[in-house]
């Protein structure tokens, strides 16, 4: 549970720019959806948060600490930034069960093995996983496996979950369960979420406020509804129409 | 005529005539190798069998050869797993040129290695030697042997590697990341379980590729007394006797089982412990930050590309241009001028290696067009022998391929014709059946790239199938077609293994004359630097050439 903060972060590969200048500030306990086409930097924004990028210039903060600085030299590995993420390949390890595969965050902060069982336990209550510990993820449909990822994103408790596009590879019907599901989790835990997708009724639907980029630029921002009531931009009103 | 000529160009007998060729060169020389261990006197026994087990030289060959491989396979892992991880998942700097460079011994013939490490390393003369004091390093010991076999087999282990670490879905150590783990825990905790089917399987390879080996155990084991199955091979069949050929055959029987059974093991493994880690996103991984150990990781990889690579190729060019041998003065290219244009069998030599390296990559690629073409485009049922069949020579270790060669062919295609005995046409045989198998896995996927409409259309508008094979597939699979005929060419241009028994005077190849000088008729000119240094240059020009026609696909 924290903030996340942007200061004029930008990123580079090589010659391009992919994020130009993103001044942005989460608040804590807020579900933030990133919505844009593909290629208009939101995973990006969302790897440097994790870790997984660096950004080339500007400060991220999460909570108080700042993680991010290239200017002062100073970044923090992924390891250490008490993040929960959920890919859109899940990530799923196939040579651990499900079990093993929800247990390793705790595992590596060398948690008790009474309380690790105690706690994957729950987390497997909340996404509805229970009996399925022995499992390995090949024996697992698609949407279970995506459930894994997610109990192993909030297993330890981080202080902000990233989501990018976890509900591209399921389908339409499994979708509407998961978005109500994550939703649901994220208001019980009180966790800041950061969610990205290229589908526009997922970030209405699910979002505090969405964020909506293109090019590395920050188009409009707001409730979902605002945006979609007096979108600020033609690309806006062109792009949620 | 005419109706000749529709038979000639027919598709079933094309095709027939290919699978005709391929048992011809696939199947019946094994046959005919069991066949004359098993039923010496036409009847079944195991005679020959148990003569050789019971042999000690024999048994002490088997035993060598499974101590060493084991050896050879263990210190290649140790070299290759984390050269693998550095140049695929830090900020190493140079990270892809170290990698081409430490994949480059793959295509180099290892008993050129034997040769340098020999002028680096022999007791008395070794350059090594006369710089820290003699006696210092023998290379003539069982730690030689199996050190020299590892600067070429590692990179087995490290291709294997770097594949499944390139094909792997980054977001798999990604999320260890964000699940707390540092680097060196990810490694060992994801990466590496994820890549043990591909670890074992090289690992197995380079056992396999060790048991093999036929230059560099005689040119460093045998001078040490250390003979493995195929040196011990060697020296049977040279024995010239009847005896001495049936003794070779039954050892060489169970050369081929020690070859199978890792290759049983090997499948076994990968088919058991296959995890899919192949992600459809192709995401760069982000790369671990090296920080502070950046440049000691490049100053090891340095040091370890100057010991494997740069160290023994100084020693041949060194030597090829010494005019006093084990000595650093007066340098010039008198060994040139005396091997290139004094000796008259360098030139046949040469000429015998390039005809047949042509000969052979152009027949087996003619043969792989079609033979992939029934495997990969037709419905005709057991298609997928094919692929086994023609890989099954390229499994089995070259010495046994020559035997069966020599038992089969020796009197003709089968009891017809003149003997192949001592010809380069058995040499030209021996080739395109070894190597028929890259051409068949670079041609296939090749096809496989191919959608059939293509040339149904063709069809459609009236070319029979010869002429749709001309004027559609042939032109499409062009850079598929170059890269197996070099891909071929390659080995064949410097093969030793399976020549050495195969060649006899006046077909001697670069191979087997670079091996004589080394061995004993020119020991101590350089003789078999110069031409050393010939191959490794043919063969850098060939992987650049292999690259540039395969647009980087193909080649190191």
């Amino acid at each position: 549970m924290s903030k996340v903060i942007f200061k004029n972060v930008r990123k580079s590969f090589g010659e391009t720019d992919v994020i130009k200048g993103f001044d942005f500030t989460i608040e804590d306990g807020e579900f933030i959806a990133f919505l844009g086409p593909s290629g208009c930097g939101k995973t990006t924004c969302l790897r440097m948060v994790a870790g997984l990028e660096k950004n080339t210039s500007g400060e991220i903060y999460i909570g108080d600490r700042k993680v991010s600085a290239p200017e002062e030299g100073l970044f923090v590995a992924p390891e250490k930034r008490n993040i929960g993420m959920v890919f859109q390949s899940y990530a799923v390890w196939p040579h651990m069960n499900v079990f093993d595969n929800v247990a390793y965050p705790l595992k590596v902060a060398k948690v008790s093995k009474d309380e690790i069982t105690k706690r994957v336990e729950k987390v497997l209550e909340t996404v509805e996983l229970k009996g399925l510990e022995k499992r390995m993820p090949n024996q697992l449909s698609g949407g279970q496996q995506q459930r894994v990822a997610l109990a192993r994103g909030l297993v330890a408790e981080p202080d902000v979950l990233l989501l990018d596009e976890p509900l591209s590879n399921l389908d339409a019907k499994l979708r509407e369960k998961m978005r109500k599901d994550i939703r649901r989790i994220q208001k019980e835990m009180g966790i800041t979420v950061i969610y990205v997708t290229h589908d526009q009724v997922e970030a209405m639907e699910m979002s505090d406020r969405m964020v909506i980029l293109n090019r590395g630029v920050v188009e409009q921002s707001g409730k979902p509804k605002e945006v979609k009531q007096s979108p600020r931009t033609a690309f806006v009103q062109d792009f949620l129409s | 005529m005419e109706s000749v000529k529709r038979v000639f160009f027919s598709q079933k007998f094309i095709l027939g005539s290919a699978l005709l060729i391929l048992f011809g060169l696939c199947v019946y020389p094994f046959a005919i190798l069991f066949y004359t261990v098993l039923f010496p006197k036409e009847e079944f026994s195991l005679e020959f069998l148990s003569a050789v087990l019971s042999h000690k030289s024999a048994l002490r060959a088997l035993k060598n050869t499974v101590l060493t491989s084991f050896a050879i396979a263990t210190l290649s892992g140790i070299i290759a797993i984390p050269l693998a991880w550095l140049v695929t998942r830090t900020n190493l700097p140079w990270a892809s040129r170290f990698r081409s460079w430490f994949c480059l011994p793959y295509a180099i013939p290892p008993y050129i290695g034997a040769i340098a490490w020999i002028y680096l390393a022999n007791p008395t003369t070794g350059y090594i030697n006369q710089i820290f004091g003699e006696g210092f390093v023998n290379i003539y010991s069982y730690g030689g042997l199996i050190w020299v076999q590892t600067t070429f087999l590692y990179t087995f282990i490290l291709l294997a590697a770097l594949s499944a670490l390139d094909k792997m879905d980054p977001s798999l150590e990604e999320a260890a990341r964000l699940s707390g783990a540092g680097p060196f825990r990810v490694f060992k905790d994801i990466t590496l379980p994820l890549i043990q089917p591909a670890l074992w399987s090289g690992g197995l390879l380079v056992g396999l590729a060790s048991a093999a080996s036929f230059g560099v155990p005689a040119l460093i084991g045998s001078p040490a007394r250390i003979f493995l199955m195929t040196t011990q091979i060697y020296t049977f069949q040279k024995m010239g006797s009847m005896s001495g050929i049936f003794k070779a055959g039954a050892l060489s029987i169970l050369l081929l089982l020690v070859a199978l059974a890792l290759l049983l093991l090997s499948q076994k493994i990968t088919s058991k412990k296959r995890y899919q880690i192949v992600s459809g996103k192709t995401a760069r991984p982000s790369l671990i930050d090296l920080g502070p150990w950046k440049l000691p990781s490049v100053s090891v990889l340095f040091v370890l590309l100057f010991i494997l690579f740069l160290m023994p190729l100084g020693s041949i060019i060194l030597t090829s241009l010494s005019e006093v041998q084990g000595s650093f003065g007066s340098l010039g290219f008198a060994n040139y001028h005396r091997v290139l244009f004094e000796m008259s069998e360098t030139g046949r030599a040469l000429w015998n290696s390039f005809s047949l390296g042509i000969l052979s990559a152009t027949a087996a690629t003619a043969l792989a067009i079609l033979l992939a073409y029934m495997g990969q485009k037709t419905k005709i049922p057991g298609r997928a022998w094919l692929d086994i069949l023609a890989s099954l020579p390229y499994s089995i270790p070259g010495t046994v391929v020559a035997l069966a060669l020599i038992l089969a062919f020796s009197a003709g295609f089968f009891g017809i014709g003149p003997s192949l005995y001592n010809t380069l046409a058995m040499l030209w045989l021996a080739y395109m059946v070894k190597y028929l198998s890259l051409a068949m896995k670079t041609i296939g996927d090749g096809y496989g790239q191919i959608d059939d409409s293509l040339a149904e259309a063709a069809r459609v508008a009236g070319a029979s199938w010869a002429e749709s094979l001309k004027s559609i597939w042939l032109p499409l699979m062009k850079p598929s077609i170059v890269a197996a005929w070099f891909l071929i060419f390659m080995p064949a241009f410097s093969e030793l293994t399976m020549t050495i028994l195969l060649a006899g005077p006046g077909t001697e190849t670069l191979g087997t004359l670079i091996f004589q000088l080394q061995e004993y008729a020119d020991a101590s000119g350089g003789g078999s630097a110069v031409l050393a240094v010939i191959v490794v240059l043919s063969v850098l020009i060939t992987n650049t050439l292999v690259k540039i026609f395969s647009k980087g696909k193909y080649g190191l």
